[in-house]
């Protein structure tokens, strides 16, 4: 009747651990607005990016300056969006347009300098563009009655940017995707973390872990919800990360599409790693409370480390950043940050690594321990220090 | 208690259990020795805090003993041998998300029972009580006797080599105490050990061949409930023809009551009796004269008061 060539303890209570959450109808939920909330991050990124710019001047007629001036933003824009000139009679015919609405500006030249008008404050955007342009325009006038030209006073005077550390990523994708991993890590750790926190009071609150302490070696049995839950938040951040890439190539930073691949790769095998020390951890949490209710006071101490490294990583950079990448839980989000914007060097993910995997395995000895021993301990709420103190 | 061994005992041997140090500790179990036959249903008397919980949870080996034994064939209870036991804990609680059937496999596997021949066996228990249509019903949508149903059937399935149940019979009608009773006796019929506990003696009295009565962690009692009944205090009936008022001053005879010609009496050894009888025929007729048993409450009232 016992058979043995029944799969091993660990490999059922992990089974078990990823159909309960599937099955799971809020998991799924707040699994789906998650995606529905990168989806729509992206898509509006992409949105932004597709949108082109289109503006009305007005100009006074006989104002050539303003012609020109107009005429050359024009120009400038090209396919970045559009400005028609409308030349209108005078002041009160380009008052009556701007009114109206015809017209979203309206440009004049004058003995003291420029005034560009709109009914409401103009277009920030618009009045850059204008700036340069109206400056050149003025310049190029000047240099005409001075018997010289723009071009030859201008000459030597461009500034051309080159980067020396062979990194072709922009600057504003790495800060994003560092704030984009802290909060894939951030979310991933805390939101499967408190199931497994959860998952285990249950069994202690109910007593069930009794039955199957019996059965089986507690070991095995946090093996398999370790292993399980690891499963799972792998599987999920696989779905998130495939969803914000697509996202990205829609948007404008698609040339930073293959960099980031590369940098969310790591960012997963990181965060595999390091979720089974989290897991652990959690686990250990949950096996402290003795109702459900204690969750929040055994589980307070990993929020905050964890919102600790949140904080920490999405802002960090320089040195402090260098760091970050080789301590554990942090290098989770740093290091996979670094190897996008280029800093590291090809060794630094895997010392980091190595150290990582070094650090989960010593805290899941340890919150084993204390797992099975505050596991069957009831009545009242186990101490951290408590369950720790080794005997 | 007979010393002999059989195949398949249960026996705790100088059980201890302390909670807490210094002076709060508490002993809860308290030198706690006694022996669950293989083939008895074995009930564990004692009101609350004598310590039934707690020796139940050390043959589980869910509670490591302070120090003492717990023995199986006579050897110590090993990790294998408790695999293969059923258990049902003194709180009940089942995943209360999960489907009767799924979460029954689930405890069955982990108990080394394929997959395929829990459900056959889940499904054939789940069909004996009554529950065949609830197989795929979330736990929390059962009622609590039904609850308790389902978690039997978790600690009988796998033809276990012992039962530990706390409290199984609380919360039951009286119809349901007589089915789970009848389920519990095929398990004794195979040979195995039944401990039970219960702080319903007239229950225990009807069902159990074995009585161990707890009384702040220690044992005060053990055997089988008639032989502990004839170990009580055996009280003599006396009905005479007069009035029985003399009987308070024989040597060695306590008078428990007195009611005109009947006396109720507790003797101090066969000599006491002899003499009273004597007393008694030299002042007139002797209508009776016998032996009175206490009833097993009166002896729990006795020993666990």
């Amino acid at each position: 009747m016992r058979g043995s060539n029944d799969s091993p303890a660990w490999l059922i209570v992990t089974q078990r651990e990823i159909v309960a959450r599937v099955m799971n109808k809020a998991y799924l939920f707040g699994l789906l607005i998650t995606v529905l909330l990168i989806a729509g991050i992206a898509g509006f990124f992409a949105w932004q990016s597709q949108q082109t710019d289109s503006y009305d001047v007005a100009v006074t007629a006989g104002d050539e300056l303003a012609v020109t001036a107009a005429e050359q933003a024009a120009a400038q824009l090209r396919d970045g969006g559009e400005l028609t000139v409308h030349e209108v009679a005078d002041a009160y015919a380009a008052r009556t347009a701007l009114e109206d609405e015809t017209a979203d500006v309206w440009l004049r030249s004058g003995a003291d300098g420029w005034t560009l008008s709109g009914w409401r404050e103009p277009s920030g955007s618009l009045t850059q563009l204008l700036t340069p342009v109206v400056e050149r325009v003025t310049v190029a006038e000047r240099a005409e009655v001075l018997g010289t030209s723009f071009d030859e006073l201008a000459a030597g005077g461009d500034l051309d940017t080159e980067r020396l550390d062979g990194g072709d990523v922009d600057p504003g994708v790495v800060q994003f995707a560092s704030f984009a991993l802290a909060f894939l890590f951030f979310m991933g750790a805390i939101g499967s973390g408190q199931m497994i926190a959860a998952s285990v009071v249950e069994e202690k609150q109910s007593r069930l872990v009794e039955i199957i302490a019996s059965a089986v070696p507690l070991r095995q049995v946090l093996a398999g919800k370790v292993l399980g839950n690891s499963v799972i938040a792998l599987a999920q951040n696989v779905l998130f990360a495939s969803v914000g890439l697509v996202g990205l190539a829609l948007t404008d930073f698609k040339a930073a599409v293959p960099a980031m691949t590369a940098s969310l790769g790591w960012f997963v095998i990181f965060f595999t790693v390091g979720f089974v020390a989290v897991a652990a951890l959690y686990a250990m949490a949950g096996a402290l409370a003795s109702r459900l209710e204690d969750l929040q006071g055994t589980t307070a101490p990993m929020s905050v480390v964890l919102m600790a490294v949140y904080l920490t990583t999405f802002g960090a950079d320089g040195t402090l950043e260098r760091v970050l990448s080789f301590v554990p839980v942090t290098s989770i989000v740093s290091m996979p940050v670094r190897v996008l914007s280029g800093a590291a060097d090809w060794w630094e993910p895997v010392v980091a690594l190595l150290l990582l995997a070094a650090f989960a395995v010593g805290v899941v000895l340890v919150s084993e321990r204390a797992y099975r021993r505050a596991l069957l301990q009831t009545g009242g709420r186990v101490g951290w220090r408590q369950a720790l103190r080794a005997r | 208690m007979s010393t002999a061994h059989q195949e398949g005992d249960l026996e705790v041997r100088s059980l201890v259990r302390v909670f807490g140090t210094g002076d709060g500790a508490v002993r809860a179990v308290d030198d706690v020795s006694f022996r669950a036959p293989a083939g008895r249903l074995t009930g564990f008397v004692g009101g609350n805090g004598a310590g039934k919980t707690s020796t139940m949870r050390m043959i589980m080996g869910v509670l490591a003993p302070t120090s003492g034994e717990t023995l199986v064939d006579g050897r110590p209870i090993t990790a294998t041998d408790r695999r293969a036991f059923g258990y049902m804990p003194e709180e009940r609680g089942l995943y209360p998300k999960q489907a009767v059937l799924d979460q029954l496999v689930y405890l069955g596997r982990l108990r080394g029972i394929p997959a395929p021949a829990a459900r056959a066996e889940i499904l054939g228990h789940l069909e004996r009580l009554g529950l065949a249509d609830r197989a795929k019903d979330h736990v929390e949508k059962l009622s609590l006797g039904n609850q308790q149903r389902v978690q039997i059937i978790a600690a009988l399935m796998g033809a276990p080599r012992a039962l530990i149940l706390d409290e199984p019979f609380s919360g039951l009608d009286p119809a349901a105490v007589d089915g789970m009773a009848d389920l519990l006796r095929e398990h004794t019929a195979r040979g195995v050990p039944v401990l039970f506990s219960s702080h319903q003696l007239d229950l225990v009295e009807r069902l159990c061949e074995r009585l161990v009565i707890l009384r702040r962690g220690q044992v005060v009692a053990d055997g089988a409930p008639a032989e502990l009944a004839a170990r009580g205090t055996v009280r003599h009936r006396l009905v005479l023809s007069g009035d029985a008022g003399w009987v308070r001053g024989m040597p060695g005879v306590r008078a428990v009551d007195v009611d005109g010609p009947v006396a109720l009496v507790e003797l101090s050894d066969d000599g006491a009796g002899r003499a009273l009888l004597h007393s008694a025929l030299e002042r007139g007729d002797v209508r009776e004269f016998s032996p009175v048993r206490p009833s097993l409450t009166e002896i729990y009232r006795e020993v666990a008061a």
